[in-house]
């Protein structure tokens, strides 16, 4: 009489891959595993860093924000329409009378244009054509 | 025979590594590390030395726990000192105000919250208290020293003072005093101190507003502060702030007890100034002060009668002597001693014309067109400190003669602002506003038909030109206006010495109806300048706030019919006669 076996397949002698008795397949599934415990620390750590980080910038951002705000209070305090006025007055300003307002387009009517001055040109003779036209150096295009 | 395998079974290659096969060095290298564990064993029994078997394994737990622990130590300290200072949360501030900033039409700031700093101290953690105490009392000057030893000498920490700024707060840190703390609380800051300070209201430490718009817009305050944008009011601070400049000058030049100021736009009802002066003050005299305001009712009056058809700009009124009512004489302050025209009774401020003018419409006819105007009720503006008027209790001929110049009826200047505005923009009465409007168009309710608001423009315009209200001029921004000059009652009767002195205009009186324009309302209470008159002590106020604040509106200078652009004289043609009553 003989005993059944089943055919053994490449995926049978996988499993029947043994070292000191240990599967294989067992040793990678540890290291597996482990790699994996591994790579949820690295990934928490990282998201954890992350996160410091993220808050150290909110609080970057409250903290500016609350600078913003005390400055935006100090510049009001220091346009308070009392103190610019009584700040005006004390140096010698005050509001400009109507005869002395000019709009844009009236500007022409208080300070004309001035003319534009005559351009000069020193009379050309036939001699001064010539002696500078002897002057003028040749380009390369006209070198022969 | 030995009993052991022969050393050669120990020495095989790993597995899967294939001889004269590529593979890298890395991977060779730990494929034969690892082998090379996993045979120590049996090489161990194979040399007689099983012990280094086992001291291979030790080693390598050994090594393996080590490399775990080196990874934690490295780390923890980088935690422990790698770390930002003051911890990885997120610090927020537990007593942080939900209310958003206000802000004027054009985004200034008028209100905003700033984290201020309770101020605690443990006395357990203070090393030489006399010390401290001397310390802290020179940092903070402002703290009570009462307060500060009996803190210091307690034996529990407890708060020493709240609401410090962040600059006594920084000079306290720089103490370095142990044993002192501070903990954030948000304070309603107002950085324009007296300025709008009645419009703008407060709001109590707990971020509730307790009066003006604080209070008025309190929910949606809050909602703008939840959402982080700000809330923004009709005001605009550069009108606000010409309006209380010129008001304080225009009080303290007239001796004045009090003053009033509020400027809207009368198309949309938005208030773009409001000024209560003395600042000082708490009342916010606009919309919780009443005045019998005088001869500005006259405008009332004559309005009613145009738009009732009672009367037209040329009927005539006998003002030749003093009207009489039962006992009472009613005379005129400017006596003519002549049949005047509608136009002239109101130029001249006529108290005979108009008391003659109103007794003929009737009790019911000026009740009804009071109620229109909004005179019957109180202002309708979001302020809660609207006060109702002081209403005439009976509406018989004396009270209706005295009603149509002003006299027993008292109302706040905001409902006189309400009512001119709507006498000035085509006959709509809109409510006012301290909400910034959105630009569309306010429909209002009609109380006076578009002629009669035409007509009305056109007599302000030249009470300013040929009447009481001269020094209201400013120079092409053609200011229409009428003045109003009341005694108060003092000890049951009418007291000259104590007088209230009304300008209500409104600029540019000219173009369509629905044209922008913006009505100006000065009251001076009780000035001690003679004469008391609104024409000399509030009209010239107007003229310049008009002036300073024109550019501002975008109002352009334009000369009319009897002014130029730089406010000199044209010549006008003479008036019709009309119909004698």
């Amino acid at each position: 009489m003989t005993m059944w076996t089943a055919p053994r397949n490449g995926l049978q002698r996988l499993f029947d891959w043994k070292v000191h008795g240990i599967r294989w397949v067992e040793i990678i599934g540890l290291l597996l595993v482990a790699l994996m415990v591994f790579s949820v620390y690295v990934a928490k750590a990282g998201a954890a860093r992350e996160g410091v980080r993220i808050s150290q910038l909110e609080r970057e951002i409250s903290d500016n924000g609350e600078r913003v705000h005390l400055l935006r209070a100090e510049v009001a305090r220091l346009e308070q329409p009392g103190r610019l006025e009584a700040l005006s007055r004390s140096a010698g300003l005050a509001p400009v009378d109507v005869h002395r307002r000019k709009n844009e387009g009236s500007l022409a009517t208080i300070a004309p244009v001035p003319e534009p001055r005559p351009v000069i040109v020193a009379p050309t003779t036939a001699a001064s054509v010539e002696a500078a036209a002897a002057e003028t150096p040749v380009g390369p295009e006209d070198g022969r | 025979m030995s009993v052991h395998d022969h050393h050669s079974a120990y020495d095989r290659p790993a597995p899967g590594l294939t001889p004269g096969r590529r593979v890298s060095p890395t991977w060779r290298w730990f494929a034969e590390g690892i082998w090379w564990v996993e045979h120590a064993f049996g090489r161990a029994r194979a040399h007689a030395r099983p012990e280094e078997d086992a001291r291979v394994r030790i080693f390598l737990i050994l090594g393996l726990f080590s490399l775990v622990f080196a990874g934690l130590a490295v780390g923890a300290t980088h935690a422990a000192l790698m770390s930002p200072r003051g911890g990885g949360g997120y610090a927020t501030n537990p007593n942080a105000l939900v209310r958003g900033d206000l802000v004027d039409r054009n985004g200034a700031l008028l209100a905003t919250n700033i984290v201020h700093y309770a101020f605690y101290i443990d006395p357990s953690e203070v090393w030489d208290r006399e010390a401290a105490a001397v310390q802290i009392k020179r940092a903070l000057p402002a703290v009570s020293s009462a307060r500060l030893r009996r803190v210091l000498n307690g034996d529990r920490r407890l708060i020493v003072m709240p609401g410090l700024t962040p600059a006594e707060r920084k000079r306290l840190h720089a103490l370095a005093l142990g044993g002192l703390s501070f903990e954030p609380e948000d304070r309603r800051v107002y950085p324009l101190g007296t300025s709008a300070t009645h419009v703008i209201g407060d709001a109590d430490t707990g971020g509730r507003g307790i009066s003006g718009a604080e209070l008025a817009f309190n929910d949606e305050i809050r909602a703008a502060g939840a959402r982080g944008v700000p809330f923004a009011l009709s005001i605009d601070l550069r009108v606000q702030g010409v309006l209380e400049n010129e008001l304080a000058a225009a009080a303290e030049a007239n001796g004045a007890k009090g003053a009033v100021g509020i400027i809207t736009d009368v198309q949309t009802g938005e208030v773009l100034g409001l000024a209560s002066w003395p600042t000082s003050d708490r009342l916010d005299r606009v919309t919780s002060a009443h005045y019998e305001m005088g001869s500005v009712f006259k405008t009332f009056t004559v309005a009613a009668g145009l738009d009732t058809g009672q009367a037209d700009i040329n009927t005539r009124f006998d003002a030749s002597e003093a009207f009489m009512i039962g006992n009472r004489k009613i005379t005129d302050f400017h006596a003519q001693n002549r049949v005047m025209t509608l136009e002239e009774v109101y130029l001249h401020s006529s108290n005979i014309g108009t008391s003659r003018l109103a007794i003929e419409m009737g009790g019911t006819v000026m009740r009804d067109y009071f109620t229109r105007f909004g005179l019957m009720d109180a202002a309708p503006i979001e302020l809660k400190e609207s006060a109702r008027p002081r209403r005439p209790r009976r509406w018989d001929d004396s009270t209706l003669a005295s009603l149509s110049f002003g006299y027993g009826i008292m109302i706040t200047p905001a409902q006189m602002a309400a009512a001119m505005g709507a006498l000035t923009n085509g006959g709509r009465f809109i409510p006012l506003t301290l909400r910034k409007g959105d630009g569309t168009p306010v429909r209002g309710r009609q109380v006076v038909s578009p002629e009669t608001s035409r007509t009305l423009l056109d007599l302000l315009r030249l009470n300013v030109v040929r009447g009481s209200g001269g020094f209201a001029e400013a120079a092409g921004l053609r200011v229409g206006g009428k003045t109003g000059s009341a005694n108060k009652l003092v000890a049951g009767h009418y007291d000259p010495t104590h007088a209230v002195g009304t300008f209500a205009a409104v600029f540019p009186a000219d173009g369509p109806l629905d044209a922008r324009r913006y009505s100006i309302l000065i009251l001076i209470d009780e000035p001690s300048a003679w004469p008391r008159t609104g024409g000399y002590v509030a009209a010239p106020a107007v003229g310049r706030i008009a002036d300073r604040i024109a550019p501002f509106l975008g109002v352009q200078r334009r000369a009319d019919a009897w002014r130029t652009a730089l406010g000199e004289r044209i010549a006008v043609p003479a008036a019709t006669d009309g119909v004698v009553r």
